[in-house]
């Protein structure tokens, strides 16, 4: 276990938005902010005793250079404390968790706010470099004729933008989009489209089933749009469908690879804006604020694995954590594994289970053990509810501890797989 | 004592700093003008031979030169004494001029009235860029004009379209939009204002000005004629000043400037002996003598100091609550605004993201600035802990079980000096208090509606009200930017209990068959800001009911009688402006207009003509008699704080002085014979007051 324990002391998080909806016109400082000052008026925590801010945040708005710095001074928290923006890809929300968690153990602090907060909507369209090139001899031209002359270097295809969201979305290194390496697992697992599909109505039904559940962790949300006198408020993700079905979802085509491809818009993980907010300590900070804990982190680790099948980084970092800390998938009473693709879930059960796969990826012995459903992702998971990358891992932890006291549970599992070939794991219980 | 001192640089420049001791402002007084005078012989000596030239500036952090000693000038009003101030004045401004070198303005802070005219005398100015700059030449808006060279030099220098903003708009120009319209030279950081006024000393003296446009007879008669029209339409004729200036300012144009100044002073002269321009500045001393609010005599000042208010919790976002927190974050305090549930909380950010907008579009506010502001309001549905709280004001619904039930919760929530503030306009604040364990803390703080237009707060004492929440109030509003006046527990308050006489007899006129456009038209020639009608419907017919009822059911003397039209009104739910209709109907932006169903409802007599004497009489007369029994039941200590309190919190027509200035001019006799003959005609509840009574026995006035 680790030497300190970091306690989770409470959580907010604003609801998940679909990409191009509600949220779209705020950016990710903004969705931070309404996490953070939840948090903290529900609390009623002196924000001048934070130690640190800690924001896990992927595609950082150009506007908000170290966005976790723009959340806290834009919350009210005194500008004495510092922040610090974080990236591990999809595990910059566990990051904020686990430097909070290392800082301790390092005696940097006894209270941290920790979180992660995404706007995919406002993730900038680019202009391609031979474009900013000419932009550039544009903005330096003296005199109407040179002026003139470098407007005519312009080519109509300098004006069309690079997706910044594709592009985040794709591996440098190996050069494959994410929906590519999720077809390489479904591939090496024999895993169908119909299998994937289930997996997905499930996470929508479960999802659908949790939503007064989820409304314990979730901030409404004042919407600054609607009629004069009655705005709009937004208090539940809009992710999850009512009415999805085997039928609407097997209707899909393929997204990466048309003829053969498994992996559909249905089946993956929704593109969504949201924030998560979480205030965490040590003992000591604990017992100065006079809060009761949420719950406490006991052990984590991050592994890499292969960037073209990073679906399955999860059972590398369960794996990685078993062996400093000993704690194994049997000692569960809860697992979240992040739905980024309903096929690298998948993979990452029959992987673990895999006396094969483990003997030889991870060194085993024997398999790591059966990650059951019943267990698995019971609130559903970001296929339903959607995957705000930065902030998602923040939100496995919240919900997860939620989840473990309505249960009256002891320990949860929260693990997700990361862009570049990495999974990461936590170990959390109940205090 | 020096309000000037003067420093000699080693290039020659001298430099005269306007600090006048004890004080944050620097005014014109006849000290001031004796100092500045002699100086200006020093520059005209031998003595001064090596001097290139000369700057004028302030050590103040917050104001250049706030213009002439208003107090001095009320003390003695006599034309003598006006000439001779407005002859000083011109005079000095003149030797500036001439002066042989150049001579420079370094403004950083408030340069208004007399403060703008000195710089206008300089060959250059030059401005801070800080927040705290302000130039501009407010005179007409206490009945006066600007009578130092302002209304011929400024129309010279910027023209004469945007000198009438300046003179008749009380248009205040910050360092860069004078720049923009050639006011100043140059403008920089304050720290840097120095450096720039004396490179504008190395330009020499600054030859005749480049001729305007704008200002020649036929452009200059155009315009004339515009801003006149503009001015009758917005004073109603009932304000000579703006009139009198645009006359001055256009006279100006056509001849010297030394013709220009024989204008203002004679324009001066006959402005400010007038009465309107006694009520104006009287006004102004009173917004000033509202600032100086302290604790009552008979408390004795709380041993702690109170809290420094940073973080207010608001219950209730409605109107008022949504109103507060907004006016309180753009002031830099934070806002805990507190509901039962999401759906109010929306409506109320709604609005108040609103009115940060607008004051976006009006440049009140940068949109940083309003951003920031936004920031600092936290909404929040339901209890949450209110521990870091300095402050709450409850903002809830008008009902005394439930503000009871609220203030049972604050009073737990929060630490035990923290004082705990209700909005009620109507309500008990001893009752509110009710059982609480310690009631001390309880007290009222009274915004008007809309918050961020109303600067009057009434500060409510209760009778268990402690000194350090009635400090702590007292401080805070002050704080904000806001203009107290301590009331008494009564029914009502100050202005709700003057008022509401008022407005309930507007309702009989009309039912008994007046019509509404000729009893609103009747007061606003009076001077009201609009008709009292018209002012039902912003209040809300239900609101004005409720407060009404609690008042006839709290108070001993006569009500009149009730308006069942009125109540028909709310029946139909035509609440004015907030549900559409009301006497008036209320669609978009524009001017609301006349609803005519209202002349069809049952009970309204039939169609009478317009009797503007009668309205006059039935509508005033009943605010003087309630305004003096509220000096009879100590409600406020002094007729000043009725006056103050009405014109600031109902408009009540300025340029009368309030209803106790006017009651004085009619004189306590006529009041009450008028209302005894009244009574007779109308009921009781038109009764003079006992202290209305003595007064015209005796001969007293409410003023000394």
């Amino acid at each position: 276990m680790l030497r300190e324990p970091l306690y989770i002391v409470a959580g907010v998080r604003t609801p998940y938005s679909k990409m191009g909806t509600l949220f779209a016109g705020m950016a990710a400082d903004e969705l931070g902010r309404l996490a953070t000052v939840e948090l903290l008026a529900r609390t009623g925590f002196d924000p001048a005793r934070i130690e640190e801010v800690i924001f896990g945040c992927v595609a950082q708005p150009a506007e908000s250079a170290n966005v976790a710095r723009v959340i806290a001074l834009r919350s009210g928290i005194p500008q004495h404390v510092p922040a610090v923006t974080v990236h591990r890809n999809c595990a910059s929300g566990f990051e904020a968790v686990t430097q909070a968690a290392e800082k301790i153990i390092a005696g940097r602090g006894d209270v941290f706010l920790a979180g992660g907060a995404e706007s995919m909507s406002q993730v900038p369209l680019l202009y391609r470099d031979s474009a900013a090139k000419k932009f550039g001899t544009l903005a330096r031209a003296k005199g109407l004729g040179n002026r003139v002359s470098a407007m005519l270097n312009f080519r109509p295809a300098d004006f069309s933008p690079i997706i910044g969201l594709q592009l985040g979305l794709t591996d440098p290194v190996c050069g494959l989009n994410m929906g590519e390496t999720a077809e390489n697992v479904a591939r090496d697992f024999g895993i169908t489209r119909e299998e994937q599909d289930q997996f997905s109505l499930r996470s929508h039904q479960r999802a659908i089933a949790a939503r007064e559940r989820l409304r314990e962790e979730i901030v409404p949300v004042l919407l600054p749009a609607g009629k004069p006198g009655a705005p709009a408020v937004m208090q539940d993700d809009n992710g999850p469908r009512e009415n999805q079905t085997m039928a609407a979802l097997a209707k899909l085509k393929p997204v990466f690879e048309r003829d053969t491809g498994t992996v559909t818009a249905g089946n993956a993980s929704q593109i969504t804006d949201g924030a998560v907010a979480l205030l965490v300590m040590n003992e000591k900070g604990l017992k100065e604020s006079g809060l009761q804990p949420l719950g406490k982190l006991v052990a984590y680790a991050y592994a890499g694995c292969d960037p073209s099948r990073m679906g399955l980084g999860p059972v590398f970092a369960i794996q990685a954590a078993q062996k400093k800390f000993g704690l194994g998938i049997k000692d569960a009473d809860l697992i979240e594994i992040n739905e980024a693709f309903a096929a690298q879930v998948i993979g990452c059960q029959r992987a673990a289970r895999s006396d094969d796969f483990c003997r030889q990826h991870l060194g085993r012995e024997s398999a790591l053990g059966d990650i059951p459903d019943e267990i698995l992702n019971v609130n559903g998971g970001a296929v339903a509810l959607g995957h705000p990358v930065g902030s998602t891992g923040a939100r496995l932890v919240l919900t997860a501890l939620k989840e473990l006291h309505r249960r009256k549970a002891k320990r949860a599992l929260v693990s997700l797989c990361v862009g570049g070939g990495q999974g990461g794991a936590l170990w959390v219980e109940t205090a | 004592m020096a309000n000037l001192h003067r420093e000699v640089t080693a290039s020659h420049v001298c430099v005269l700093t306007f600090d006048r001791p004890d004080s944050v402002a620097n005014i014109f007084d006849e000290a001031t003008f004796a100092e500045l005078n002699a100086h200006l012989d020093f520059l005209a000596s031998p003595e001064a031979r090596e001097i290139k030239g000369v700057i004028f500036c302030s050590a103040k952090p917050k104001i250049f030169l706030a213009g002439a000693d208003l107090i001095g000038f009320t003390k003695d009003p006599s034309m003598e004494k006006l000439e001779r101030l407005i002859e000083t004045g011109q005079q000095t401004f003149r030797r500036i001029t001439m002066l042989p070198v150049p001579s420079v303005a370094a403004i950083h802070g408030l340069a208004l009235g007399g403060g703008c005219e000195i710089t206008l005398a300089c060959d250059y100015r030059v401005a801070s860029t800080s927040r705290e700059t302000k130039i501009g030449l407010p005179e007409v808006q206490i009945g006066i004009l600007p009578g130092w060279g302002g209304s011929t030099i400024l129309p010279r220098l910027i023209g004469l379209p945007r000198a009438l903003e300046v003179i008749l708009g009380n248009k205040q120009l910050a360092a860069v939009p004078a720049l923009k319209a050639g006011l100043v030279d140059a403008v920089g950081p304050r720290e840097s204002l120095r450096e720039l006024a004396e490179k504008q000393v190395i330009r020499g003296k600054r030859g005749s000005l480049p001729p305007q446009l704008m200002n020649l007879p036929p452009a200059a008669a155009f315009i004339a004629r515009q801003a006149r029209a503009n001015v009758l339409a917005k004073t109603g004729g009932h304000y000579p000043a703006p009139l009198k200036a645009l006359e001055v300012v256009i006279a100006a144009l056509r001849g010297t400037v030394e013709q220009g100044f024989a204008l203002e002073k004679k324009a001066f002269a006959e402005l400010a002996t007038g009465d309107v321009a006694r009520h104006l500045i009287g006004i102004f001393l009173l917004q000033e003598r509202s600032k100086k609010t302290r604790l009552p005599a008979d408390l004795i000042a709380p041993a702690e100091a109170p809290r420094k208010i940073e973080r207010v919790a608001v219950v209730g976002a409605g109107v008022m609550g949504a109103g507060i927190a907004q006016w309180l974050a753009a002031r830099g305090t934070s806002v805990l605004l507190k509901d039962i549930a999401a759906e109010p909380l929306a409506i109320g950010m709604q609005s108040i993201r609103k009115l940060f907008r607008d004051g976006v579009q009006r440049r009140r506010f940068t949109g940083t600035e309003a951003r920031a502001a936004l920031d600092r309001i936290v909404p929040v549905a339901g209890d949450v802990p209110l521990r870091r709280v300095d402050l709450v004001i409850e903002a809830a619904v008008e009902r005394l079980d439930l503000k009871q039930q609220i203030f049972r919760g604050l009073e737990a929530a929060t630490a035990a000096d923290v004082a705990l503030a209700t909005n009620t306009s109507a309500l008990s604040i001893d009752a509110i208090a009710g059982a609480l364990p310690d009631p001390s803390r309880v007290v009222g703080i009274h915004f008007f509606n809309p918050v961020h237009r109303m600067q009057l707060v009434e500060i409510v004492r209760g009778d268990r009200t402690s000194a350090l929440a009635l400090e702590t109030a007292l401080r805070f509003v002050k704080g904000i930017g806001k203009l107290p006046v301590i009331v008494r527990d009564r029914p009502g308050f100050l202005v709700n209990r003057i008022l509401t006489p008022y407005l309930s007899e507007a309702g009989r006129l009309f039912q008994e068959g007046y019509a509404v456009a000729d009893i609103d038209n009747a007061l606003e020639r009076f001077g009201m800001p609009m008709g009292p009608l018209r002012l039902i419907d912003e209040v809300g017919l239900d609101v004005g009911r409720h407060v009404a009822t609690d008042l006839a059911a709290r108070l001993t003397t006569p009500q009149g009688r009730p308006v069942p039209a009125m109540d028909e009104m709310i029946a139909r739910k035509w609440f004015g402006k907030k549900s559409g209709q009301g006497f008036y109907v209320h669609a978009g932006k524009g001017k609301p207009t006349l609803n005519a169903d209202v002349e069809r409802l049952p009970g309204v007599a039939a169609r009478r003509p317009a009797d503007a004497k009668l309205f006059l009489d039935r509508l005033i007369l009943p605010m003087i008699n309630e305004a003096a029994r509220v000096l009879e039941e100590n409600v406020v200590e002094a007729p000043e704080d009725v006056d103050f309190g009405m014109i600031m919190g109902s408009g009540w027509a300025p340029f009368r002085g309030g209803p106790l200035r006017y009651a004085d001019s009619l004189g306590a006799a006529k009041i009450v014979a008028d209302l005894e003959s009244l009574a007779g005609r109308f009921g009781e509840s038109f009764r003079p007051s006992a202290r209305l009574q003595s007064m015209a026995a005796g001969g007293r006035r409410f003023y000394p």
